[in-house]
């Protein structure tokens, strides 16, 4: 399925994909922010890929900015088997294109993402996991409306659709020209 | 008041910044200040006292003071 506002698109990942998320996911700055260090390995990726696409408990997209793939998204599912029974569902990203890292653009595919989880499948709650050493992501999710919920090692943040319209009203406005 | 007092004074004022640390060089995300909030602040700042609407592409791609300059100039203010 794929998803397009606020100047970006979010597409399904295809198969020629696999080896540009591998090379952004085995990336020193990536990989550090990640709970998991280890290489993945070609074998690895193309395992990864089989199981995500039978499984409805996530969804996955390559990132486009200007038909130029600039990252990787994700939502998953958590306390159901299927996004579409989940309350509770926990967003991620990453900006592969170290140009894109830190620039407002990179808001785009997480309100794309967040409007998905509230407005079409129904969410009640978001949830972020961060490491508490990636002050730029903890800061990325305040901005965005999360409110920290629990403060350790890996931090735990949540947003509500309320909490989230409020924050991100001018963000989305200065997005959608 | 010239293009670029004022353009100085939007800084000033959207980053909430000394006007002496205002210079070309001033990048987005170099100083704590400057940071996805400060930077809405700063293009409703700049669209307000130029009278200008910028487009999503000049607001993302507005990454410093010089390049600030260059993205109102195609806007018909000149520095």
């Amino acid at each position: 399925m794929q998803l397009s506002g606020y100047n970006v698109v979010l597409r399904d990942i295809s198969q020629s994909d696999l080896e540009q998320l591998r090379d952004w996911r085995n990336d020193p700055d990536i990989a550090r922010q990640m709970i998991s260090q280890d290489e993945i390995t070609a074998e690895q990726q193309q395992a990864w890929f089989m199981k995500i696409q039978r499984d409805p408990s996530q969804q996955h997209w390559m990132i486009e900015y200007k038909g130029e793939p600039i990252g990787s998204a994700n939502i998953k599912a958590l306390y159901a088997r299927d996004l579409a029974d989940a309350s509770s569902i926990e967003p991620g990203l990453y900006i592969g294109e170290a140009r894109f890292r830190g620039n407002l653009i990179a808001f785009a595919p997480t309100l794309l993402l967040n409007d998905y989880c509230f407005e079409v499948l129904g969410a009640k709650q978001l949830r972020a996991v961060v490491k508490r050493s990636n002050q730029a992501a903890l800061k990325y999710n305040e901005k965005l409306g999360y409110k920290l919920q629990k403060d350790a090692e890996l931090c735990e943040l949540t947003l509500t659709a309320s909490d989230y319209q409020q924050a991100t009203g001018m963000l989305k406005n200065l997005l959608s020209r | 008041m010239s293009n670029q007092q004022t353009l100085v004074e939007a800084f000033s004022q959207g980053l909430g910044i000394d006007a002496s640390t205002v210079n070309d060089d001033l990048a987005y995300n170099t100083i704590p200040q400057w940071d996805s909030t400060a930077h809405m602040i700063l293009i409703s700042e700049l669209e307000s006292r130029f009278d200008v609407m910028l487009d999503t592409d000049d607001i993302i791609d507005m990454s410093s003071v010089a390049k600030a300059k260059e993205i109102l100039a195609k806007h018909g203010v000149p520095f």
